[in-house]
């Protein structure tokens, strides 16, 4: 999608079509789900966490500046409701256990054991550190972007980046030792 | 495969599909169920808004009245030969239509 595309179902968004806004959020939907996936660790509460992150972007769009992307803008939402989230789990057991079926026929990509070392080692770091690592080597987000998200210096994002790197780096290898 | 191949294949497990419906129509359908939500409030505290100010004038005007009770018993009083002034004329007024038309 364009900027100018975006900058057009934004306009259309913003004076209520609905279908504009089903075009923002079919094409953020990824960056955004995969990057709460990687921080909350949990992975129905991290969908339900970026639907409620879209819900508020729409209800509060009307105050996005477009200073940053609207995944940026969006990603920013759902940190903070995600960091602030105190939630019952109950609902997500249902998605949970969908996406443990749909796991077990998955038969390329990372080994288990190799997901299962990372998802400890990510669930160890500190919230923002956890947080810079799922945007930047989980979903590519430059660290600019990052720090516009997190609201936090592009230096911290950087020495973020490389310490929780060294960190989830060093986790495989413990898991291989063992 | 290398470190950090193996890190960023982990990393990739973790990421949603690139397109999904299911998820769009869940969040259009929240936001909509939200603005519903909110619209029924604001019709709800406007009417109770409403209700509560006619309550207040009526006790306003209850209370009046009970202090001006001659003072309403001359209103009324006026206020029906008013109306039955006004009723008359409207009831001359038909019955002498027709006739100076014939």
């Amino acid at each position: 999608m364009t900027p100018d595309d975006e900058a057009r179902l934004i306009a259309a968004a913003r004076k209520g079509d609905s279908r504009a806004y089903a075009a923002l959020v079919d094409a953020h939907q990824q960056a955004v789900r995969g990057f709460l996936r990687r921080f909350a660790g949990h992975w129905a509460d991290a969908d339900d966490l970026a639907q409620e992150a879209f819900v508020t972007a729409w209800a509060k769009l009307s105050r996005f500046e477009g200073r940053s992307s609207f995944r940026s803008w969006v990603s920013g939402i759902g940190f903070r409701i995600a960091r602030d989230a105190k939630r019952a789990h109950g609902r997500a057991q249902v998605r949970d256990s969908a996406w443990l079926d749909e796991q077990d026929n998955v038969e390329e990509g990372a080994p288990l054991e190799d997901r299962i070392a990372v998802q400890r080692a990510m669930a160890e770091l500190p919230d923002e550190q956890r947080a810079v690592v799922a945007l930047c080597l989980g979903e590519g987000f430059s660290h600019s972007e990052a720090a516009e998200i997190l609201k936090l210096p592009l230096g911290t994002v950087k020495s973020h980046v490389t310490r929780g790197r060294e960190r989830l780096l060093r986790a495989l290898e413990t898991d291989d030792g063992r | 495969m290398d470190a950090e191949a193996r890190l960023a294949a982990a990393l990739g497990a973790a990421s949603a599909p690139a397109r999904d419906p299911g998820f769009t129509l869940a969040v259009i359908r929240a936001a909509e169920a939200d603005r519903f939500k909110a619209e029924a409030l604001r019709s709800t505290l406007t009417s109770g808004a409403v209700a509560a100010a006619a309550a207040c004038l009526a006790l306003m005007l209850a209370g009046w009245a009970s202090l001006n009770w001659s003072g309403v018993q001359t209103g009324i009083l006026g206020a029906g030969g008013i109306f039955a002034l006004v009723a008359t004329a409207r009831l001359m007024t038909q019955r002498l239509a027709p006739a100076a038309v014939r």
